[in-house]
C-alpha cells in the first residue's frame, strides 16, 4: 500500500450531527455517513445539549458501522483514527472523541486529533485534490457557519517530505457568527429554524436593494467582522414598520403546524417582507465577500477558500464568483454535503496530519473553545 | 447599592457601563444578563469581561453556538448564553455543572429561559431597548457586589 492510499475513519460530533466517514489518500471518498439531530431540535427551536450528547450517544455506534460497510472496509484495514476536538459542544465533542479514542486503543492504529476548524479547510482541498486540481497556497479561507466567521491564511512546510498545513487567523467576528444573525433574524421574522436556507430562498423574491443596512464600522482589525449591528437594525426595521407583524404571526402559526420551508413561508410573505430578507442577505454577504478578498488582496493570496454551511448559500457563491475573478483570484467552494459538518473533512484533515507524523496518546481532550491558530 | 438603573446612549458607552462593573467584580459572582435580541447582552458582557482582566472586548463574542466561553487571563470568567436552550432544564443537565466547582465570574446570557439555583453572590441586570442606540441597563444588586460605586 502506497501513502496515497492510506484509509482512514473520521469521526465528527461537535454539535448537531453525528458523522463517521473512511477517506482513502486523503481525498477518495469511500464513505461519509451524517445523522443529522435538526429534526429533533426543532421542536425546541434550538439545541438542547444534553438531549444532543445523548443522541450523539445513540448514533456513534451504528454510524460507523455504516461508514464501514458502505466503503467495505473493517476496521482492521483502517490505518488512522482521526477525530474532531474542538471546538463545539463539550458534551457532543466527548461521545465521538472517547468513542474514536477507544476504537484506536482497541485497534492499536494511530490516533489523530483534529480541529474542526482545520476540518473546514480541508473539505475545500479534499474535494480540489479529488477532482486532480492543486490550489496554490497560500489560500485564505473563510469558514462562515452558525458558530463560526473566520479567516485563516493557510500555507504549507515540508515537515518529515510531508506537506505540513499551518493556519495564522487574520480576522474573526466580535460578536455574531453570519449563520447567527441568519438563525436571529428567521427568528424574529418567523422563518422557522435554522434560518440560512429559508432566507437564502426566499431572498431571490425580494429588491436586495429596497432597504441600505450600511456596513459595519469596526476599529483595528479591518478584517474583523460585526453581524449584531445588523441583526439590530433588522429588529428596529420591523419594529418602525408593525404593518409587518400580522404575517409574521400567521407565519408563526404555520410553523407550528408543520407548514415549513420557504414556498409555504413565500405564500404568507408581503413583498415589504421579501425585501427586508433580500436586502439583510445582501448586506451579509457583501460584508463577508468583500472582506474576505480584501485580506487575500493585502496577504498576496491568489486562492480563496469558503468553507462551513453559510457557504452553501447561493448569493455568497454568486458574489464570490463574480467578484475575485476581475482580481486574478481563484475560489474554492466545496459541495453543499462537504460545506456542512461532516466526517470526510476531519478524515482528510486527519491525513495530512498522518503524513506529516503527528500521533495523539489518550491523553488527548476534548476542548469546547479549541483555536486554531 | 440595592438596585439602580442606567441610561446608555452608544455602543461605546455600555461598554464602558460594563467595564466599571467587571473593574469591581470578585470571584464567585454570578451575572445574571435578560433583555431582548439586540439589547445589548455581548456588548455589555465585553465590557465586563474586559474590566474583570480576563480578555479583551475583542475577544469576547457571541456564546451562543458553544454556550459557553472561557476567559481565564488572571480571573476566571464564563460567559454563558442560553439562548439556543429550547427548552426548560436547570443548568446542572446542560453539561456546565464545572462551571461553578470553582471560583469564577459568570455571566449568563438570556438567564430569563432557566431557573439558576446558586449560593454565590447574584447580580441581575435587564437590558432593553429604548431606541436604535438608547439602552436603558437595569441593575438588580441585594449582595451589594457593586457597592463599591
Amino acid at each position: 500500500m502506497t501513502t496515497q492510499e492510506h484509509l482512514i475513519l473520521g469521526i465528527e460530533s461537535s454539535c448537531d450531527e453525528t458523522a463517521a466517514a473512511i477517506v482513502a489518500g486523503g481525498k477518495r471518498i469511500l464513505s461519509s455517513v451524517v445523522a443529522s439531530q435538526v429534526e429533533i431540535h426543532r421542536k425546541y427551536g434550538g439545541v438542547v445539549p444534553e438531549l444532543a450528547s445523548r443522541e450523539h450517544l445513540r448514533q456513534i455506534v451504528p454510524v460507523v458501522r455504516e461508514a464501514c460497510e458502505q466503503a467495505g472496509v473493517s476496521l482492521r484495514d483502517l490505518d488512522a483514527i482521526a477525530v474532531t476536538r474542538g471546538p463545539g459542544l463539550i458534551g457532543a465533542l466527548l461521545v465521538g472523541m472517547t468513542y474514536g479514542k477507544v476504537l484506536a486503543l482497541a485497534l492499536g492504529k494511530p490516533l489523530i486529533g483534529v480541529n474542526h476548524l482545520e476540518g473546514h479547510v480541508h473539505a475545500v482541498l479534499l474535494e480540489a485534490h479529488a477532482a486532480g486540481r492543486r490550489p496554490a497556497l497560500p489560500a485564505m479561507c473563510l469558514i462562515v457557519s452558525g458558530g463560526h466567521t473566520v479567516i485563516y491564511r493557510v500555507t504549507t512546510e515540508a515537515v518529515n517530505g510531508a506537506e505540513a498545513f499551518s493556519y495564522a487567523r487574520i480576522g474573526g467576528t466580535r460578536d455574531d457568527a453570519a449563520g447567527e444573525a441568519y438563525d436571529k433574524v428567521a427568528r424574529m421574522l418567523a422563518l422557522g429554524y435554522p434560518g440560512g436556507p429559508v432566507i437564502d430562498r426566499l431572498a431571490e423574491h425580494g429588491n436586495p436593494r429596497a432597504i441600505r443596512f450600511g456596513q459595519p464600522k469596526i476599529k483595528g482589525n479591518p478584517y474583523d467582522f460585526s453581524f449584531s449591528g445588523l441583526k439590530t437594525a433588522v429588529l428596529y426595521h420591523v419594529k418602525r414598520n408593525p404593518q409587518l407583524q400580522p404575517e409574521i404571526e400567521a407565519r408563526q402559526q404555520a410553523i407550528e403546524r408543520g407548514e415549513r420551508g420557504a414556498d409555504a413561508l413565500r405564500a404568507l410573505s408581503t413583498p415589504a417582507t421579501l425585501d427586508l430578507i433580500a436586502s439583510f442577505q445582501r448586506a451579509a454577504v457583501e460584508n463577508l465577500v468583500g472582506r474576505t478578498l480584501e485580506a487575500a488582496a493585502h496577504y498576496g493570496a491568489r486562492t480563496v477558500f469558503v468553507s462551513g454551511g453559510v457557504a452553501a448559500n447561493s448569493e455568497l457563491r454568486r458574489l464570490f464568483e463574480a467578484e475575485a475573478a476581475p482580481l486574478g483570484m481563484e475560489v474554492y467552494l466545496p459541495s453543499r454535503a462537504l460545506s456542512t459538518d461532516n466526517a470526510a473533512m476531519i478524515a482528510a484533515a486527519g491525513h495530512a496530519r498522518l503524513l506529516a507524523g503527528e500521533r495523539a496518546d489518550a491523553s488527548l481532550n476534548a476542548e469546547a473553545n479549541l483555536p486554531l491558530a | 447599592m440595592p438596585s439602580r438603573e442606567i441610561v446608555t446612549r452608544s455602543w461605546e458607552e455600555t461598554i464602558q457601563r460594563g467595564r466599571e462593573i467587571g473593574e469591581q467584580l470578585k470571584p464567585p459572582v454570578l451575572i445574571l444578563l435578560s433583555g431582548d435580541l439586540g439589547a445589548g447582552k455581548t456588548t455589555l458582557t465585553k465590557g465586563i469581561v474586559s474590566g474583570a482582566g480576563a480578555a479583551t472586548e475583542e475577544e469576547v463574542t457571541s456564546p451562543t453556538f458553544t454556550l459557553v466561553h472561557k476567559y481565564d487571563r488572571g480571573v476566571r470568567v464564563y460567559h454563558v448564553d442560553l439562548y439556543r436552550i429550547g427548552d426548560l432544564h436547570d443548568l446542572e443537565t446542560l453539561g456546565l455543572e464545572d462551571v461553578f466547582t470553582e471560583r469564577a465570574v459568570v455571566i449568563v446570557e438570556w438567564s430569563e429561559k432557566l431557573a439558576l439555583r446558586t449560593d454565590w453572590p447574584v447580580v441581575r441586570i435587564h437590558l432593553e431597548h429604548v431606541s436604535e442606540d438608547v439602552r436603558r441597563i437595569s441593575i438588580d444588586d441585594p449582595a451589594g457586589v457593586l457597592s463599591a460605586s
